[in-house]
């Protein structure tokens, strides 16, 4: 490059400088300036390109660069001081970004969807299919299959609601009282060894109060192979409750009783609420100061359960455990009443994504 | 169940602390779900009697009281409402420890207080709290008032699981306590004596329903009185105590050592003499309660030789009942079927706690410890009775079953490596002779009528090392795992419903008679519910409009007026009306939509375009998907604005707006609800479809510009755009016909309306110039011509 042809670049610079100017506000004064003064801008550019002219021309072209430079700067800060609007009548304001934005419409899912996929999920990913069943059923996959005998009184454990139907025996046909059923049909239409889990609505003749509903939901896992144990179970539910809760998490195991499994447990996690049960208020209001809550039912399936799928006993063995979803999501989303799950308040269920 | 700390510690030595022993019963498996503190454990207090009322000179609902406490008086300032002078009260001197702490020197009001008149809260005392306590007249000035109440104790609240019937005592719990933690049981005192005599006989006439039958005969009783002691426990344990032993005994008895007895009044029997035998068809029974019922051979009685005396196992008879005159007794503790007794409670609907305990299985080796208990508690109350009759009626004995025991086994089952030597001492806990030969053969004891086989024995090797030494390991191997094809594409359906706007809900399944009429839908055709908890829930939902329209009510009536939501779930119908039950996504829409509105426009009344376009949304991408005019639609749709969804040959239910009537019926304004619903097998054959299956292949776009053209005719309007739509099929390189405008009014006829549309054109072969694409809208306007006589609007 001569001293000529940097002339002319520099005459260039400036000449589309003006244009540019003279658009704003449609370009901005601090693109302008970027585009031309900043460290790769046009000028700068040009400036560098200096050294490749000889030393004697070199200088006076530089403080022809250097006065373009000055003269461009002076135009650009006076442009800045009016469209800050500082200057006068002639400033107009720009879009006010503050006002909002198109009112797309917000849906939501409902928190117990919400839990129930999250456990779903976490049943998935320990290699359990997902298994269905009817919500009206017949006494012998309600009850009878799953070693409640009649007139047993571990019926009185679940109040039952009966409509007006008949079943193949000509017994009454009953609204679920827990997913276990699922378990029968399961095992009645696979051979072992199997993984499933069911989720759904089930049924109980009960007054509804904070912790009660007539309806409500569960979800269940059962596992038959050769050699299942307790110590499965354990790993298992241990390992489900930290997929949830986090790793921190820990569970333990209490005696308990339902008829379908035997040994049966209760599933306790420590309480995430509190610290070693307590808070700063002094008893933790989730698990009373325990440091443990209740959180599922578990145990080994039954042998009377597994003869009535004609699974023989001595060759096979199972686990099953499980859960209310309504409890799950009560911990969840900090919830102290039941009812508000059913009560369908958009202001509440809007809350939720 | 309620156990008295007190009762219990009778049978243990050296017992834990009520917390610990709580806490220690809970790993066992026994939850404690309560313990509360009861009886007098305040100290300072004495009996008083107020001398004088004055008012308190600086409150009106304040009083000056003076009281006599036996060696003085004393003032105190007293808000009660119920004070009287002459009132013998319960008076706190400065210093006294009630509940809320020691009792300070206090002025109230400018007055000072020496002290309280005390209510039953302040004392940590049962009772009406509203005001004082007041005492009977004759209560001596001055007694240490803890001597008026039962002495401090804990009553722990048990909750007992049905196979817990071996725990249903004080007794039965403490040895349950002592088994598992290695104490030291003690036994209750009982009657120890004999009696040949044999004044009432007694016949087992059904010992598969009665296998044993024990009866003690007791004469000379008249008015024996129930100890204070006795009355006390009762009424801890929430018993009321009647006075007289011999039902309070029994009673007394059952809590303690968890076998029903009863006592028959011998003057009152016929005969005397008792058979055990099955009910005829149709003899009456009156209760002790009087209560009147009709009895039928499936249930068992215990019959003089005139008529049932008592409901086996359930309740006795009023006519034998014992009473204050009551000289001779026979007391029954017998050994019952448990499902009879439970199919007789539960057919007459007559609950008790001996129906509760003989349901889940009594003790056959009890019996006589019972009655001997009982008798010796009588005794103790009635000094001049004597021991007339001791018999044992024992057709069937009681074979206790034998397990043999593999440790192997149990650890397999368990997941253990618990020791030999540990799994034998658990079972040695249970069976001290156990001997040492293997395989074990464990005799299970006579109360544990629920360990039937290996697993239940697994389960108290579990419970005797505790449940945290089972490791949490498992070498469970991999398995595949998949979700259900409904599940999928309802989560789906409703993942695009809430991106669409649309909130979810959760309704019940049970509607009521009232609301499927609402719906002009038949009840006759609706799962009725035999046993509803009220007339509100009496049917199962054979739609889900009822519930979301309960949503919508709901929500209107806190202040919105915009409501967009939707509810998945089963609708029911009776069985031999087709499928029974059916899973439907279903949703309305209500006010505007957007429901905020936009400060630059753009919000509109929610209508029928707003649905359609939704459900547009909603199937895209499924191919077969198409909208069609009902041939029946549900009557709860509004005839000619519903539309029926197609997806291939299968319904996909309906859209429209809710009838008139509907809106009505179910008390809403107007019917500007738009609702649909979606029947989601319509989409199970898409969810059974293979993941790759689903994946739509991307068709190839042309690589030149495309054209396009807008055109504006007029039209009759019985031509529906439906029907134009159909028509440009065929055009050659027609891309997209889209109805930009729809017009009536000025310089358009009459039943006539200008329909504009903008026809987009596109060809894989080249670049379309403007006579192509004139040529092609020639094409257009003739077959608009020819088949609607259309005209292009001028």
């Amino acid at each position: 490059m001569n001293a000529t042809t940097w002339k002319e670049k520099l005459s260039a610079i400036r000449d589309s400088f003006s244009v540019s100017i003279a658009k704003s506000p449609a370009e901005s004064p601090e693109a302008v300036e970027l585009h031309y003064l900043g460290r790769k801008g046009e000028l700068a550019l040009l400036l560098r390109d200096l050294k490749d002219i000889p030393l004697e021309e070199r200088k006076a072209l530089g403080a022809l660069g250097n006065a373009a430079k000055e003269e461009m700067t002076a135009k650009l800060d006076a442009l800045k001081g009016a469209s800050a609007g500082a200057a006068g009548p002639a400033a107009k304001p720009g879009l006010d970004l503050t006002l909002p934005g198109w009112p797309f419409p917000k849906g939501s899912l409902h928190p117990l969807t919400h839990t129930m996929n999250r456990l779903a999920e976490g049943f998935l990913k320990l290699g359990f299919t997902m298994s269905d069943g009817p919500l009206v059923e017949d006494d012998y996959h309600n009850f009878e299959s799953l070693n409640f005998p009649p007139f047993h009184p571990a019926r009185d454990m679940q109040d039952t609601f009966y409509v007006d139907a008949k079943d193949q025996l000509g017994k009454p046909m009953l609204l679920r009282t827990h997913t276990s059923p699922v378990q029968v049909r399961s095992m009645e239409k696979n051979e072992p060894p199997l993984r499933v889990f069911h989720t759904g609505r089930v049924f109980r003749s009960e007054a509804v109060d904070a912790s009660h509903s007539f309806a409500f939901h569960q979800i269940e896992g059962l596992y038959v192979d050769k050699g299942v144990s307790m110590a499965d179970l354990k790993w298992t539910a241990d390992t489900f409750m930290k997929d949830l809760f986090g790793s921190g998490v820990k569970t333990r195991f209490n005696p308990s009783y339902f008829p379908f499994v035997e040994p049966g447990a209760e599933v306790d996690m420590s309480c995430i609420f509190c610290k070693a049960g307590h808070n700063a208020a002094g008893r933790c209001p989730v698990c009373k100061g325990t440091g443990w809550l209740e959180v599922m039912g578990a145990g080994l399936v039954h042998p009377n359960v597994l003869k009535a799928c004609k699974y023989d006993p001595e060759k096979w063995s199972g686990f099953a455990f499980g859960g209310g979803i309504e409890r799950f999501a009560m911990l969840l989303y900090g919830i102290s009443d039941m009812r508000m799950l059913y009560e369908n308040d958009l202001r509440v269920l809007k809350q939720v994504q | 169940m309620n156990i008295l700390y007190s009762w219990l510690s009778d049978f243990i030595e050296n017992p834990p602390s009520p917390d610990e022993l709580a806490a220690k019963l809970g790993r066992v498996g026994l939850k404690v779900e309560g313990i509360k503190k009861t009886g007098a454990s305040f100290s300072g207090v004495c009996v008083g009697q107020i001398m004088k009322i004055d008012k308190h000179p600086n409150a009106d609902k304040l009083a000056l009281v003076d009281v006599n406490y036996g060696p003085g008086e004393q003032r105190v300032v007293c808000g009660a409402k119920n004070i009287a002078a002459g009132q013998k009260i319960l008076f706190a001197r400065v210093g006294a420890m009630l509940v809320e702490g020691e009792l300070k020197k206090a002025k109230i009001r400018g007055v000072d207080s020496e002290g309280m008149i005390c209510s039953a809260a302040e004392l940590g005392l049962e009772g009406d709290s509203s005001g004082i306590m007041v005492l009977p007249e004759n209560t001596a000035v001055g007694l240490d008032a803890a001597t008026l109440f039962p002495k401090a104790d804990y009553l722990l609240e048990v909750e007992m699981l049905p196979n817990q019937g071996h725990c249903l005592s004080h007794y039965a719990l403490a040895r349950e306590f002592c088994l598992f933690y290695g104490l030291k049981l003690k036994e209750a005192k009982i009657f120890e004596g004999a009696a040949a005599g044999s004044a009432v006989p007694v016949t087992i006439e059904a010992p598969d329903l009665c296998p044993r039958y024990t009866a003690i005969v007791i004469k000379g009783l008249r008015g024996a009185m129930t100890p204070d002691w006795m009355a006390d426990r009762l009424r801890a344990v929430g018993s009321n105590p009647k006075g007289n032993i011999l039902i309070d005994g029994s009673n007394y008895v059952m809590y303690e050592l968890g076998q029903p007895t009863h006592c028959f009044d011998i003057s009152k029997l016929d005969g005397p003499e008792l058979k055990v035998r099955r009910a005829l068809p149709g003899e009456h029974f009156t209760t002790l309660d009087n209560k009147d019922l009709k009895l039928d051979p499936g249930m068992m009685v215990i019959a003089d030789a005139r008529r049932p005396a008592a409901l086996a196992g359930v309740m006795g008879g009023l006519e034998t009942a014992v009473s204050d005159y009551t000289d001779a007794i026979l007391i029954e503790s017998a050994r019952f079927h448990p499902p009879t007794v439970r199919l007789a409670s539960k057919a007459t609907g007559v609950k008790s706690e001996s129906s509760y305990r003989f349901e889940r299985g009594t003790d056959p080796e009890l019996t006589m410890k019972a009655a001997r208990r009982l008798a010796g508690l009588i005794l103790e109350a009635a000094p001049g009775a004597v021991v007339a009759q001791i018999t044992d009626n024992c057709p069937v004995k009681y074979q206790p079953p034998v397990i043999e025991i593999d440790p192997a086994r149990v650890n397999a089952i368990l997941g253990t490596g618990i020791a030999d030597g540990e799994i034998s001492a658990c079972l040695r806990a249970f069976q001290p002779d156990l001997k040492d030969s293997r395989p074990w053969k464990f005799t299970v004891p006579s109360y544990r009528q629920d360990i039937e086989n290996l697993w239940d024995v697994a389960e108290e090797v579990a419970r005797y090392v505790g449940y945290d030494v089972i490791p949490s390991v498992s070498r469970m191997p991999m398995l595949p795992s998949t979700s259900t094809p409904l599940w999928l594409v309802t989560s789906e359906m409703k993942n695009t419903l809430a991106s669409l706007g649309f909130s979810e809900a959760y309704n019940y399944d049970f509607v009521s008679e009232k609301e499927i009429k609402a719906c002009g839908l038949d009840p006759a055709a609706a799962l009725e519910v035999k046993n509803p908890l009220s007339s509100d829930y009496q049917f199962l939902r054979s739609t889900l409009l009822p519930g979301l329209l309960k949503t919508l009510s709901y929500n209107l009536n806190r202040g919105r007026d915009s409501v967009l939501v939707f509810e998945s779930g089963v609708a029911y119908a009776r069985k031999d009306a087709g499928k029974a039950e059916e899973v439907y996504c279903s949703g309305l829409m209500f006010g505007n939509f957007p429901e905020h509105g936009f400060w630059k426009g753009g919000q509109a009344a929610a209508d029928f375009y707003h649905l359609k376009g939704m459900m547009t949304r909603l199937f895209a991408g499924k191919s077969g998907f198409r909208f069609e005019t009902p041939r029946k639609a549900p009557a709860y749709f509004q005839p000619g604005l519903c539309l029926e969804m197609k997806l291939g040959g299968s319904s996909a239910g309906y859209l429209g707006k809710l009838d008139p009537a509907a809106a009505a019926a179910f008390d809403f304004k107007d019917n500007n609800i738009f609702y649909f619903e979606i029947p989601l097998t319509c989409l199970a054959a898409a969810g059974k479809m293979e993941f790759w299956q689903k994946v739509v292949k991307i068709k190839p776009v042309s690589a030149f510009p495309q054209n396009w053209r807008d055109l504006s005719i007029v039209l009759e309007e019985k031509h529906q755009w439906g029907e134009l739509e159909r028509a440009f099929s065929g055009v050659q390189d027609l891309a997209s016909a889209r109805l930009i405008d729809v017009y009536k009014g000025k310089n358009i006829p009459a039943g006539f309306r200008s329909l504009t549309i903008r026809f987009t054109f596109s060809s894989m072969a080249g670049t379309l110039n403007d006579g192509d694409v004139g040529a092609r809208m020639t094409a257009v306007l003739e077959k608009l011509t020819k088949n609607f006589e259309a005209k292009l609007r001028s």
